[in-house]
């Protein structure tokens, strides 16, 4: 499992955060119940990523995407648990894309 | 000024005159289950100066403050672009990712810092934290 921090633009728009934060796991470690709608956008590799949310209340749950391979990402905030909160090694966009004001404070792998 | 807020698919937008009366940042984990990110950005603007075109669908919950909040969000891709605070009725609040722009004015608010998880933190010499 990985914990990566995206500061893309889609990512921005998607949460409407200012970052998107994903924990993958792999397909078979996850269950998912209840209705979800989703949505499919290319990513910036050409890849379809396929996102499901919820269609009551519009939050994206967990998201598919070639790259993953045979893993799910899942938003770390729909846990909402603050018994759990994983720490991110990786920092994508993060030169380009990301707003001066958000620090993160441990070390991360930071790209673009 | 005005800045265009948009979903992203690009079907829901708002466009927003002038500039936020308020920036902020909130930690609380309603915040975190609706973005998904571990908290949402919000700029509020005086009610008048925001337009929203396109569909949307809504979603209302009860704040912790006892008040209703309404958000709207695309029924295409999910992203909630803007709510409102029956709180605080003369405003609506528009989600600063919408705005995919790095250079959107910074937060000065940064609240339910309780909830804050630790490898982040919201900076600013000016930035007001409440737990």
């Amino acid at each position: 499992m990985r914990v990566s921090i995206c500061h893309c633009q889609a990512c921005q728009r998607r949460t409407g955060s200012v970052f998107g934060v994903a924990a993958r796991y792999l397909r078979e470690k996850v269950t998912i119940e209840g209705e979800a709608s989703e949505y499919v956008r290319i990513g910036d590799e050409g890849n379809e990523i396929r996102f499901r949310f919820c269609p009551h209340c519009g939050s994206t749950v967990c998201w598919e995407m070639p790259a993953f391979n045979d893993g799910i990402a899942v938003a770390i905030g729909a846990f909402a648990d603050p018994g759990y909160t994983p720490v991110p090694s990786r920092s994508i966009y993060d030169a380009s894309r990301r707003h001066a004001w958000v620090e993160i404070t441990v070390p991360v792998e930071r790209r673009g | 000024m005005t800045r265009i807020a948009a979903c992203d698919c690009g079907k829901l937008r708002v466009s927003c005159e002038g500039e936020p009366v308020r920036v902020s940042v909130c930690h609380c984990l309603e915040c975190q289950k609706r973005t998904g990110s571990v908290f949402g950005v919000s700029a509020r603007y005086p009610k008048e100066k925001v337009r929203a075109e396109g569909p949307s669908r809504q979603y209302t919950r009860i704040a912790d403050s006892g008040f209703k909040v309404t958000f709207d969000f695309c029924p295409n891709c999910g992203t909630t672009v803007h709510w409102r605070l029956d709180q605080f009725p003369d405003v609506t609040a528009v989600a600063v990712g919408a705005f995919a722009d790095r250079d959107f004015p910074a937060p000065k608010h940064s609240v339910s810092e309780r909830r804050k998880h630790e490898w982040v933190a919201v900076a600013g010499a000016s930035v007001q934290h409440k737990d």
